[in-house]
């Protein structure tokens, strides 16, 4: 069972690189296909259409970013000695990543849907790009919290 | 600063000169022209409809062009070049002499009659190569394919394909005419004739007398016909010569087409590409000039102007001729007079932000300086690394050098990353972050911990609660710079109560809680604490007050009041907003801090680490750049666009768009 602890701490480190991840490529998916269908009726919307599917891309980011912050939170990185982690340590880097591994995957999803509305804007108004862009942001800001959640909680864990 | 004031301008002139008068308009570039507000009884400019269809017509020619032979020219101005401004410079004189000389629809008609040639070619082409196929298939035929087609007198054929389990059926039922029939089966490769199930080729012939029994039982037989061509009448092995003489000669043919269309191409694309601009800056002429009112021989064309240009405008239009006359005045009531940003230099580029969200109206502020210094800090904390700001920099630096004749609008944005990557830098060095953490990470830099740790003020790494309050901090000063602004704008209008009662009355009630929060924390003096007391309770009775000041009902004054000072929660999201400063901040930190990471591990990598290590630090630090920057810039004008402007600004102005020049293909030389 010593081993316990650190299995707890990786499964929350995997849950956000992984659910985060799953989210993003679903939404950066969703965004494509409206991108793609925009492209082509006019192929030089190309940049806009890029920028606009690319949002949603932020919350894998962001998941790998907090994988990254537990890992090395856990001595796995470098080559080093592994951190001794309890069960109770474990579980509370677990629970650390979880504002990011549920935002991040679902906001990610959301986020899609806005983009691939946001890119059927722009094939109407491409002057609308300013607008376009906001949309598909104002969901990404829960992802920004929850990134924010995740960081102050990782910090905030005690590693005896 | 803010919104250039305009006038209205009704210029007068003699039909003689419209041509002269409308060259003014467009090149001066300061007018936008507009349809008047006089009775429909007045015609309008019919002559400029006829000049706008030339002109369309000859801007469709140069679609069509452009559409069929961009394929086949290769552009020597890439499409990024062009977009920094690497144009030839033509002026539109230069221009005019070209289209007076190129004959667009004659080049377009030879350009369609080598498309027509081509799709013929190509039909063609496959017509003998479906034939090919089929002969291929009857290749051990003995006979004059002549039989297939029409027939002779004494015989018939057609041909078909049955399934190789049909044949026995077929050959018994053809039995009773064994005579007048004969039934060929081409050889076919070994495969059909393994498999039950595969299809063989076969010519049935017959004498014409007894043709409706013979295809009755053929059909009964499942043998499905295939046409032949009448006109293949030689034996196959002959036919096939000729056909494939045919084929090749079609090759060749759409090679030579082919060819031709490459060599008009790289003629007349350049050409068209120049002259693409001349004609559509001619189609926006005729179409604002269309808008003028006519009478037997006066034109009158009405415009907006800026005031400020319409003295040097007045000199150029009263040198085309002594019989102008221009009038111009002030907006009148009812009238929506476009906008016209303007600011210094240093604020232009940021009008592209306000121009996204949506200009002001006429007259009202423009929010354009006001956002500029604090998108400039919100990207720097963002981005906020050093190192990225010195690439950025250095990016910028070298795309200038190259390109000297950037557009001016694009010259603009780019100028607003260049204000964020010196933000960048300002705040990368105070928080000692350069590429992440590589000073700390890696020995070689040692030398420059010193000095990174010397100018450093504060790690966001180690102490993220201050910047987390740094960044409320700045966000409560937004969101009050905001309402301030908003009173500004309400008693500007004499809206007094408004101005009290819903943004000065919030700003107190903010500010003074704010306040009252650092006071409970020990940390302000004495006095001071007691004026936030003050300030918060004032403030709470001004957004009561104001709430319920319509409300006749005592309760519903009451009700009314109460949940304006609920809306204090809105305040409290709109201030925890302002975390995503810190938290865009930590992913460049920490994203940099991993690429580095994994650049060290890399390095432990026998014989070729250092190669990989470079190549992941490089190559991550790019792509953190690029994902950062992009974050960077959406995030900060989010709290423009829903924070700031939230609180007192509503855009839906028209922008001022003036008649011009406008080129892709070429600089226009003025």
């Amino acid at each position: 069972m010593e081993y316990l602890g650190l299995t707890l701490a990786l499964f929350g480190a995997a849950l956000a690189s992984l659910l985060a991840g799953i989210g993003s490529a679903v939404g950066i998916g969703i965004a494509g296909e409206s991108a793609a269908g925009v492209m082509t009726e006019d192929p030089d919307k190309f940049g806009s259409c890029l920028i606009l599917q690319a949002l949603p891309g932020t919350q894998g980011i962001y998941g790998l970013l907090i994988m990254f912050f537990a890992l090395n939170k856990l001595g796995l990185l470098g080559g080093g000695e592994a951190a001794l982690v309890t069960w109770n340590q474990g579980l509370q880097i677990l629970a650390s990543c979880m504002p990011v591994a549920f935002v991040g995957w679902y906001s990610a999803i959301w986020q899609g849907k806005t983009s691939a509305a946001s890119i059927q804007m722009i094939a109407k108004k491409p002057e609308a790009m300013g607008k376009a862009i906001i949309l598909p942001a104002m969901v990404e800001t829960y992802a920004v919290l929850a990134l924010l959640s995740s960081i102050l909680m990782l910090m905030g864990v005690q590693l005896g | 600063m803010g919104v250039a004031e305009l006038k209205k301008a009704e210029l007068y002139y003699h039909k003689s000169v419209r041509s002269e008068v409308a060259k003014v308009l467009q090149e001066s570039g300061v007018c936008q022209v507009v349809s008047a507000s006089l009775p429909e009884t007045v015609a309008r400019a019919a002559d400029w409809g006829e000049k706008l269809a030339l002109y369309e017509e000859q801007v469709t020619h140069i679609r069509y062009l452009f559409r069929t032979l961009g394929s086949f020219f290769i552009d020597p101005i890439s499409s990024f070049d062009r977009m920094l401004g690497e144009r030839p410079v033509l002026s539109m004189a230069d221009m005019a002499a070209m289209a007076a000389t190129t004959d667009l629809g004659k080049i377009s008609a030879r350009v369609k009659d080598l498309e027509v040639a081509l799709s013929e070619t190509r039909v063609a082409s496959s017509q003998h190569k479906v034939n090919k196929d089929l002969l291929l298939k009857l290749k051990d035929f003995p006979y004059s394919l002549s039989v297939v087609g029409d027939g002779t007198r004494s015989l018939k054929g057609v041909v078909g394909t049955l399934r190789q389990d049909q044949l026995d059926s077929l050959i018994e039922d053809l039995k009773p005419l064994a005579k007048e029939t004969e039934l060929f089966v081409c050889k076919g490769d070994d495969d059909a004739k393994a498999s039950k199930t595969k299809s063989l080729w076969c010519v049935l012939m017959y004498a014409p007398s007894v043709e409706q029994r013979v295809l009755d039982t053929a059909v009964h037989a499942s043998m499905s016909l295939v046409e032949a061509p009448a006109h293949i009448t030689g034996s196959v092995s002959d036919e096939l010569k000729i056909l494939d003489a045919e084929i090749a000669k079609c090759d060749k043919k759409e090679a030579e087409i082919l060819e031709s269309l490459k060599k008009i191409a790289a003629e007349t694309m350049p050409t068209a590409q120049k002259l693409s601009d001349y004609w559509n800056n001619m189609v926006e002429r005729a179409r604002a000039m269309l808008s003028s009112d006519t009478t037997e021989s006066t034109l009158i064309t009405h415009f907006w102007i800026p005031t400020e240009s319409l003295p040097e405008f007045k000199k150029k239009i009263e040198a085309v001729s002594p019989d102008i006359a221009l009038f111009d005045r002030a907006p009148i009531e009812g009238e929506t007079p476009p906008t016209l940003m303007k600011n210094i230099d240093v604020v232009r580029p940021f009008e592209i932000l306000t121009g996204l969200y949506s200009p002001p109206p006429y007259g009202e502020t423009d929010p354009t300086p006001l956002l500029a210094p604090f998108f400039f800090a919100f990207f720097g904390i963002c981005l906020g690394d050093a190192g990225y700001a010195i690439v950025m920099m250095a990016a910028m630096w070298l795309l200038f050098r190259k390109y000297k004749r950037v557009p001016k609008t694009t010259k603009d944005f780019i100028m607003i990353f260049a204000y964020g990557a010196v933000a960048t830098l300002i705040y990368g060095v105070l928080t000692g972050s350069f590429f992440g953490d590589f000073i700390d990470a890696f020995f070689f830099m040692a030398p420059f911990r010193a000095v990174k740790n010397a100018i450093m003020i504060m790690d966001p790494m180690k102490d993220p609660m201050l910047v987390l309050g740094f960044s409320l901090v700045f966000g409560i000063v937004h969101l009050m710079f905001g309402l301030l602004v908003g009173a500004y704008d309400h008693f500007r209008h004499g809206n007094y109560a408004d101005a009290i009662g819903d943004k000065i009355s919030w700003f107190l009630f903010i500010v003074g809680l704010s306040l009252f929060g650092l006071g409970t924390a020990g940390a302000l003096p004495g006095l001071l604490f007691d004026l936030s007391k003050v300030m918060s309770i004032v403030g709470a009775i001004l957004v009561f007050w104001y709430a319920g000041r319509e409300k006749t009902n005592i309760f519903s004054k009451i009700i009314s009041g109460l949940l304006a000072l609920y809306g204090a929660t809105s305040y409290l999201g709109d201030i925890l907003s302002y975390s995503r400063l810190l938290a865009l901040g930590f992913g460049s930190a920490v994203i940099g801090m991993i690429i580095n990471l994994l650049g060290g591990m890399a390095s432990g990598i026998p014989a070729i680490g250092w190669l990989v290590a470079i190549t992941v630090i490089v190559g991550g630090h790019m792509f953190g750049l690029i994902i950062n920057v992009l974050g960077s810039f959406v995030h900060p004008l989010r709290l423009q666009y829903v924070e700031f402007f939230g609180k007192f600004y509503t855009g839906g102005g028209l922008a001022f768009k003036p008649l011009g020049l406008s080129s892709e293909y070429v600089d226009i030389a003025k």
